[in-house]
């Protein structure tokens, strides 16, 4: 069961175990998710749940690699916003499997940073990766859910790339060590990522008694179960600890 | 040498698997609330021996295509402008040393000017500040930067016919006049030790100037000065179009050692450099030019006067096939100017054996900071014990 995996202590960076015990859990949402959640209805009102995420150990900013060979010091970069996460129903309401349709997103590139850092999106979404910075940057990714390079274009230019598959996928620039996000691809629409305060909301959620994981990178995911009413409102916060 | 192949064999084996299973870490380490920051790099490289011909030999006496390198570097920032940076490398097992340590100021907030001091990174040119063999996008390194001409700093000629005969013999060279000790000579610049000085930086998003002053010289980096000069470095390099840098550098600075009994006057290593590189998409190029003169001080001297110089250039590209594999390839030629002696009929000929170079080689990324290179490196000489040798290597780099 994937609940009992993420719980689990496997010992690892805590990242990189993030990223794989989650793409796991999302690859086997995508993968079971036209199940049935338990007692979920088609013709009750959705409802909706919202909490708070709190991080006990906030994760520090990224750091370029101690370069010595630099003739100066290195230009400042802008802050990566690791502080945020993402809590999503695992599976999905069968619902949510019912209609698709082909939206863009947008992940930046600015002072050396991808922003958003952390991007959701839903399987089939096409992400434009725009450079608007002053120099050369390289979008690449060697994550199994989508691998792909997007060699190197200036300022002011756009390129593409379609994710079709649930999973979540890693973000690199190949030019700049410290520049990096992340890529959350669902098969269903019940995730949200959290604000500044951590706080989050999913939004017309069937009523039904579901399990709902926050994920953050630096931290160790954690998974509750939570019953929405017919047309109510849940609440649900989810503390995480460094791995 | 059978400790450090089997230690690379191992590492060749346990490494991408240890990163498969995500077990090596990607980023650098924090420490301090991230005022101190530690980097680190790991390169194994296997290849054949080269025994006869020392193409790829340092000036450590060591073999890049057969070399197994740890290198942890640090940076520690107490201030927003102040910073103390250092590396320490062990190459082939042995006793670590300092590759660089040195202070970095910001004097003025809101001005782009820096002063680097201590044992610094070299101002000229643009291979030498590659210090990480993930920067480098092939395994052997370029002829001006590693090739060990015969002319040593701690040993002379007397006539010209000591510096012909020792052609080819860079790896191990000796002369009449100094240290009667055979050991290597010294390449147009070295990419394995950074010299010791000041260094002023000013840095805009269009060019960088940047000027220094150290105790050796481009082929010999000193910790402490022994030649009775320093060496005055400069480079001036430009962005006039985004994905290109042109840059041009001069240096110039007493290379003889003082322990070498030698006429007095200026005796100095001239260097030039240009370099470029350009990238875009999934291709990236680069280019470089450097050309050296040496004042010889021969005893008897020849007709050409008591100078002698070298021509390096060479041009490598690299192409991303997919995101995971890329193909890369250099073409390299150093040559050197000509003398005339007894030995070779009084017919003018190049005091040191010119050298051509073709490597191409291939990658393939693990993960981001984990790579696997396999190449084959050809080249051939005019002259030495051995004209022609072609090696293969492959290497496995990991970095955080």
């Amino acid at each position: 069961m994937v609940l009992t995996r993420l719980g689990s202590g496997l010992r690892t960076r805590p990242s990189r175990r993030t990223v794989s015990t989650a793409a796991s859990a999302l690859a086997l949402c995508w993968f079971f998710g036209f199940s049935i959640a338990d007692g979920a209805s088609s013709v009750a009102a959705p409802g909706a749940i919202r909490g708070r995420v709190e991080l006990r150990q906030p994760p520090a900013d990224h750091e370029p690699r101690p370069n010595v060979a630099d003739l100066g010091m290195h230009t400042s970069h802008g802050a990566t916003d690791r502080r945020r996460s993402v809590v999503y129903l695992d599976p999905g309401p069968r619902a949510a499997f019912d209609a698709r349709d082909e939206p863009h997103a947008r992940m930046d590139q600015r002072n050396e940073t991808f922003m958003p850092h952390v991007l959701t999106i839903l399987a089939g979404s096409t992400v434009d990766f725009p450079n608007n910075d002053r120099t050369y940057h390289n979008v690449f990714s060697l994550s199994k859910t989508k691998t792909f390079d997007l060699g190197r274009y200036a300022a002011g230019r756009s390129k593409s790339v379609r994710f079709d598959k649930p999973g979540i996928v890693r973000v690199f620039c190949e030019i700049h060590s410290h520049m990096s996000a992340y890529i959350l691809v669902f098969s269903h629409p019940y995730f949200a990522v959290t604000d500044d305060q951590g706080r989050y909301r999913i939004e017309n959620v069937p009523p039904g008694t579901y399990t709902a994981i926050a994920w953050n990178e630096a931290m160790e995911s954690q998974s509750r179960r939570i019953t929405v009413a017919d047309g109510g409102e849940a609440d649900l916060d989810f503390s995480l600890s460094r791995q | 040498m059978i400790k450090i192949l089997s230690l690379t064999a191992l590492l060749w084996t346990l490494l991408p698997s240890a990163a498969a299973a995500q077990l090596l870490p990607s980023e650098p380490v924090r420490l301090f609330d991230g005022r101190v920051r530690l980097g680190g790099e790991v390169s194994a490289t296997i290849g054949a021996k080269d025994d006869e011909a020392f193409f790829n030999y340092t000036d450590y006496e060591r073999n890049t295509l057969r070399m197994f390198r740890i290198a942890l570097s640090g940076v520690w920032q107490p201030a927003a402008r102040v910073a103390f940076l250092g590396e320490v490398r062990s190459e082939d097992l042995e006793q670590p040393g300092a590759y660089a340590a040195y202070i970095r100021v910001r004097p003025w907030p809101n001005v782009p000017l820096d002063i680097q001091a201590g044992r610094i990174p070299p101002v000229f040119g643009a291979f030498g500040r590659r210090r990480y063999q993930s920067d480098q996008i092939l395994i052997g390194y370029p002829l001006a930067y590693q090739y060990l001409t015969s002319i040593r700093a701690d040993a002379l000629p007397a006539t010209a016919d000591d510096l012909l005969r020792m052609r080819g013999r860079g790896w191990r060279s000796s002369f009449p006049v100094g240290s009667p000790e055979p050991t290597p000579g010294l390449p147009l610049i070295s990419a394995f030790r950074w010299d010791t000085g000041v260094e002023a930086t000013w840095s805009t998003p269009l060019f960088d100037t940047a000027l220094s002053i150290t105790s050796g010289t481009l082929g010999n980096p000193r910790l402490r000065d022994d030649n009775g000069g320093k060496q005055v470095a400069g480079r001036m390099a430009g962005r006039p179009a985004t994905g290109l840098v042109i840059g041009g550098s001069a240096a110039r600075g007493a290379w003889i050692s003082d322990s070498v009994p030698h006429a007095a006057g200026s005796h100095a290593q001239t260097t030039l450099g240009a370099d470029v590189e350009y990238s875009r998409d999934h291709w990236l190029v680069r280019s470089e030019l450097v050309w050296s003169r040496w004042d010889v001080p021969f005893w008897t001297s020849p007709a050409e006067g008591s100078t002698i110089g070298a021509l390096a250039r060479w041009i490598e590209g690299r192409y991303r096939l997919t995101p995971r594999i890329f193909l890369a390839g250099r073409a390299d030629w150093l040559s050197f100017s000509t003398l005339t002696g007894d030995m070779f009929g009084e017919t003018p000929i190049a005091w040191e054996a010119p050298v051509r170079r073709l490597e191409l080689g291939a990658g393939y990324s693990v993960q981001r900071n984990l790579v696997v290179r396999a190449g084959v490196q050809m080249n051939r000489r005019d002259g030495g014990r051995a004209e022609k040798r072609t090696f293969s290597s492959t290497q496995v780099v990991w970095w955080f």
